[in-house]
């Protein structure tokens, strides 16, 4: 992991999210879906930012309009420690991956959307499908703006679009179809579903193999490099840090 | 780093003077205890050679799990930080990291928590032939062990005690980092108890509510503003004692360390500061005056 200052290249509004591109060769073959670099926006802590995209010359993160990182400008230098973390790992062998997250938590799996004719993606006959929520329709990440090979299904809670109701209703018949499952929060501030989704996996799966299912958790982060302590997360023989042994746990590991 | 070249630098900080060994250091810029990890983490990203030791730590007699989440909650400029210590206990850092602070081209001082007397001890026994480890800071408890109708004197007498402890069983010069509110009541009783240098000051604790766990956090406060809290408690210590003293709190740059030693402190740690820039750290260590020419 470095410290250093990278270049703002381009921002862009990408609804419903802003799109902040960073020229930053260094990051981009390390910096791969779920790991993430912290980066300095004025607050003491300093803020977790997600690779939405990468290639050589850098990557892209999707923020919401309210996020500090939005009220960044083209060419504005912003000083980034990172990588850090450990990301998600799709096997080699996987062909069925199934993708869990909110319309907010979204942007965190786009890299792994995006992965057919790349690495795992390669494998012949793999798909991905992804179970999306949000409250209403008009929060939904928009459909047209996905991979046209993902297939999508659809939950929100008001019912006006997909499947009304909770996404967790759609979860147990993609638990069976996945060979790997990689959630994002299907609540944006909190992972508080998770031993929900857990208990599906639980019921649906006999003996799913350890990263079967993975799970992003986030909580505040001071140092980034497992120095402080205090990213602590509950798993099944104590605590471990989301910095260095997250953000992507073992969803069947997490208390 | 060649010694020529740092003697160069910087003259020679010492912070043990009155121990048989001492403890030379060729800067006074090194991290606070419980910001640093255990020497490893920060390895990619700061450059020790510059600094003038590592404070590694806190360790415990035994393994400690640690607070339960949330340990982390933002506060207005800084940050409120509880991890109950964790830490997988004395003997097997040592036997993690010893050889890896052998190869450490600055000192390493080992933070001790000196919850109890025989907390300090044991730790201190553990850490007492370690070659690699050049000093102990001791971190002493801030509320007295009668908790709620405890008074000063109990403070004062717990404080004693671990100090008295952790001297008979070290041989390693001692530091003895006091707590900010009760440091100048505590500095002459912990020097005369067996502490070669002081650390002034431990973080001072706070409560937070942290609204997504729906519950109340207290611990270590971390930031900007407990710089003129930490700087007026310094002065106040250097009116009462004559031993070397080590100002830690709310530094983020070469001002505030530099006010640090101003006020009296012959070397500082950064603390909150690393974690928020860890290029500070070296960057502090490098544009620091020599500490005679800043007195």
């Amino acid at each position: 992991m470095l410290q250093t200052d990278v270049l703002v290249k381009d921002v862009s509004e990408s609804s419903p999210f802003v799109r902040v591109t960073f020229s930053a060769p260094h990051l981009a073959r390390t910096l791969v879906a779920g790991r993430f670099v912290l980066a300095d926006l004025g607050d003491y802590l300093r803020t977790p930012l997600f690779p939405a995209w990468s290639d050589v010359g850098g990557f892209d993160t999707l923020v919401p309009p309210d996020h500090p990182a939005a009220d960044l400008r083209s060419g504005d230098s912003v000083n980034l420690i990172g990588p850090l973390g450990q990301g998600f790992e799709v096997p080699t062998t996987a062909r069925r991956l199934l993708l869990v997250a909110s319309t907010a938590r979204l942007p965190v799996l786009l890299p792994l959307a995006r992965q057919r004719n790349q690495g795992f993606g390669k494998n012949p006959g793999f798909s991905v499908a992804l179970l999306l929520s949000a409250p209403t329709a008009a929060e939904l990440y928009p459909i047209r703006l996905l991979p046209p090979a993902l297939e999508v299904h659809v939950a929100t809670t008001d019912g006006s679009a997909g499947h009304p109701g909770s996404a967790l209703d759609l979860f147990p018949n993609l638990v069976r179809w996945a060979d790997c499952i990689c959630i994002a929060p299907l609540h944006s501030k909190d992972p508080a579903t998770y031993p929900a989704i857990a208990e599906i996996v639980r019921e649906v799966r006999v003996g799913p193999g350890r990263g079967f299912a993975q799970a992003l958790v986030v909580p505040p982060m001071a140092c980034g490099v497992g120095a402080c302590q205090g990213c602590a997360v509950p798993v099944a023989r104590g605590t471990k840090l989301a910095c260095t042994d997250g953000p992507v746990f073992d969803l069947l590991e997490l208390q | 780093m060649s010694e020529d070249r740092a003697d160069k630098l910087h003259p020679v900080v010492q912070l043990a003077p009155n121990h048989k060994v001492g403890l030379a250091l060729r800067n006074p810029a090194m991290p606070a205890a419980g910001c640093f990890g255990l020497g490893t983490e920060y390895a990619h990203m700061v450059d020790v050679e510059t600094l003038g030791a590592i404070v590694v730590g806190p360790v415990t007699a035994k393994p400690r799990r640690g607070a339960n989440p949330p340990r982390t909650v933002p506060v207005p400029g800084g940050v409120l930080l509880h991890t109950g210590l964790a830490n997988p206990g004395v003997a097997t850092v040592v036997r993690r990291y010893a050889r890896r602070w052998a190869r450490s081209p600055v000192p390493v001082i080992v933070h001790v928590a000196g919850t109890s007397p025989d907390e300090a001890a044991a730790c201190c026994q553990r850490l007492s032939g370690v070659e690699a480890v050049s000093g102990i800071e001791l971190g002493l408890p801030d509320t007295a062990s009668g908790s709620a109708g405890s008074t000063d004197v109990d403070l004062l007498d717990d404080a004693v005690a671990v100090i008295q402890a952790a001297r008979a069983d070290t041989s390693q010069p001692l530091i003895v980092q006091l707590p900010l509110d009760s440091a100048p009541a505590l500095c002459e009783a912990a020097v005369e108890a067996g502490a070669d240098a002081l650390t002034v000051a431990a973080p001072p604790r706070g409560t937070a509510w942290y609204a997504s766990a729906g519950r109340f956090v207290t611990g270590r406060l971390y930031g900007p503003f407990i710089l003129p809290l930490a700087l007026r408690v310094l002065r106040q210590v250097a009116e009462l004692v004559r031993v070397p003293l080590v100002g830690c709190g709310g530094i983020h740059n070469v001002e505030d360390a530099t006010a640090f030693l101003q006020a009296g402190a012959t070397a500082v740690q950064v603390s909150g500061g690393l974690w928020h820039d860890p290029a500070c750290l070296a960057r502090i260590a490098r544009s620091l005056p020599p500490p005679a020419a800043s007195q």
